[in-house]
């Protein structure tokens, strides 16, 4: 999915934190956000994932405004995500069944990126009890489950092991390769946005600096 | 002193007596109070526990006096929802052709709308706090609104119990709407709360006695309740 913004404009009282004229998220590519606290990063996410519609100017997802139907081809991870309070497999399986998937490939899909992230050993366990770590790992995995068209990151990674790491990079490149899904991540990882973007935006101040 | 410490031991003893006798008369009235208030307690959270998650997440005009009202409603006197339901319910009323007053059916409609705002206001804020959290994560996972309204309520599974089981000692334990439109009809409309108050009025400590018991066990035990569920969260 393209996301295409124009003369967007955001105030938190009378203070403008972002302020981008034009700015096109490309189809099929993982672009990184990356700058300084406070430079409007995950103000934008929320923006583009439509958590926050007080703003001024235009996004068009592929052309189109935001609507319901668009709201179901994206999805955003946060650095602190909120996980239900009920096993971690019904958690990974939630976007499916919300999609009405039948059950017997919801099974599969689940099974199988449990697999992927190697977490089959939290199936049972209750989300809302998993360390930093393990919700942000079940959280990514619910995310990538039905696979967007839009995938929106903010610090996914952030104060996790090294393993963990590797496995959601790895995770987040696979699904981009596979499935052509649009990526934009918010990270302060330069290294990090390296390995994984094919573009990287700089936001100071709420302004583009690329 | 000694005699009348003796006299509410003897009424004690007595109402051990009844209730281990299985009092016909006492227990009739214990199924017909937890029969109405369980009633109105189902009616009231089927409909307004929905509405106030609804209500809680969603934003619109007037809102904050909105929320004004419904508070102020929740501490509503149970004679005033008596007498509105007594007004409505009597023969000369509007709806006086149902020929509903004095019956079970007049005091669940009367303990539903007291206990209404209660459910309502509860879940509302409940709603309002931490529902539009649930919510946002709802929307990121592709979720319908009534996907969401769902989600939020097993969420909140453990905190709504707590409302239900509060609106249902609301109205377990009101005396005054019962009173008015049941009228204390013995075998009919008589529960525990206006026995109470009559037999107090006759003299009759015993059987006020059993039944301020089976209160306080009613009471303990939704309190065990509420303690063994918010300890499992």
């Amino acid at each position: 999915m393209k996301v295409s913004i124009s003369t967007l404009k955001k105030y938190y009282s009378d203070k403008q934190v972002l302020d981008i004229d034009n700015l096109c998220i490309e189809k099929g590519k993982i672009t990184g956000l990356i700058g300084p606290n406070g430079s409007g990063k995950t103000t934008l996410l929320r923006i583009i994932s439509g958590l926050d519609s007080d703003f001024t100017g235009t996004i068009k997802y592929d052309g189109s405004l935001l609507d319901e139907g668009i709201y179901k081809k994206m999805t955003l991870v946060t650095q602190k995500p909120y996980l239900f309070k009920r096993k971690v497999y019904e958690n990974i399986e939630y976007p499916l069944k919300v999609r009405k998937v039948n059950k017997a490939v919801r099974k599969k899909k689940v099974e199988e990126i449990m697999y992927r992230f190697e977490i089959q050993d939290l199936r049972n366990k209750k989300g809302h009890l998993l360390s930093g770590g393990e919700s942000q790992k079940v959280s990514l995995a619910r995310a990538l489950i039905f696979e967007p068209e839009l995938l929106l990151l903010d610090e996914p990674t952030s104060n996790i092991d090294p393993v963990s790491i590797k496995i959601m990079e790895r995770e987040i490149l696979n699904f981009n390769r596979e499935t052509k899904g649009t990526v934009l991540i918010v990270t302060h990882n330069i290294e990090q946005a390296k390995r994984l973007c094919h573009r990287i935006i700089r936001l100071d101040c709420g302004r583009v600096v690329e | 002193m000694v005699i009348s410490i003796d006299y509410i031991a003897q009424g004690f003893k007595e109402a051990i007596n009844l209730l281990i006798s299985f009092d016909k008369e006492i227990y009739e009235i214990i199924f017909l109070s937890l029969f109405v208030s369980t009633s109105a307690t189902i009616i009231a959270s089927l409909i307004f526990i929905p509405m106030g998650i609804h209500l809680g997440i969603k934003d619109f005009k007037g809102k904050k006096a909105f929320s004004r009202i419904l508070y102020t409603f929740m501490s509503i006197p149970s004679v005033v929802v008596g007498l509105l339901v007594a007004i409505l319910l009597s023969r000369r009323g509007p709806l006086g052709h149902f020929d509903l007053m004095y019956t079970p059916k007049a005091m669940i409609i009367a303990q539903t709308l007291l206990v209404t705002p209660l459910i309502l206001g509860l879940t509302y804020s409940l709603g309002k706090n931490r529902g539009k959290e649930i919510q946002k994560i709802g929307i990121t996972l592709g979720a319908g609104k009534f996907d969401i309204i769902i989600l939020i309520i097993r969420e909140l599974k453990i905190d709504l119990i707590v409302n239900v089981v509060t609106a249902f000692s609301r109205a377990i334990s009101e005396v005054g709407a019962v009173m008015i439109v049941g009228g204390n009809i013995k075998n009919r409309t008589r529960v525990i709360t206006t026995a109470i108050s009559m037999m107090n009025s006759m003299g009759e400590y015993p059987m006020a006695i059993a039944l301020g018991l089976v209160l306080l066990i009613i009471s303990f035990g939704i309190n065990s309740l509420i303690y063994t569920y918010s300890g499992e969260d």
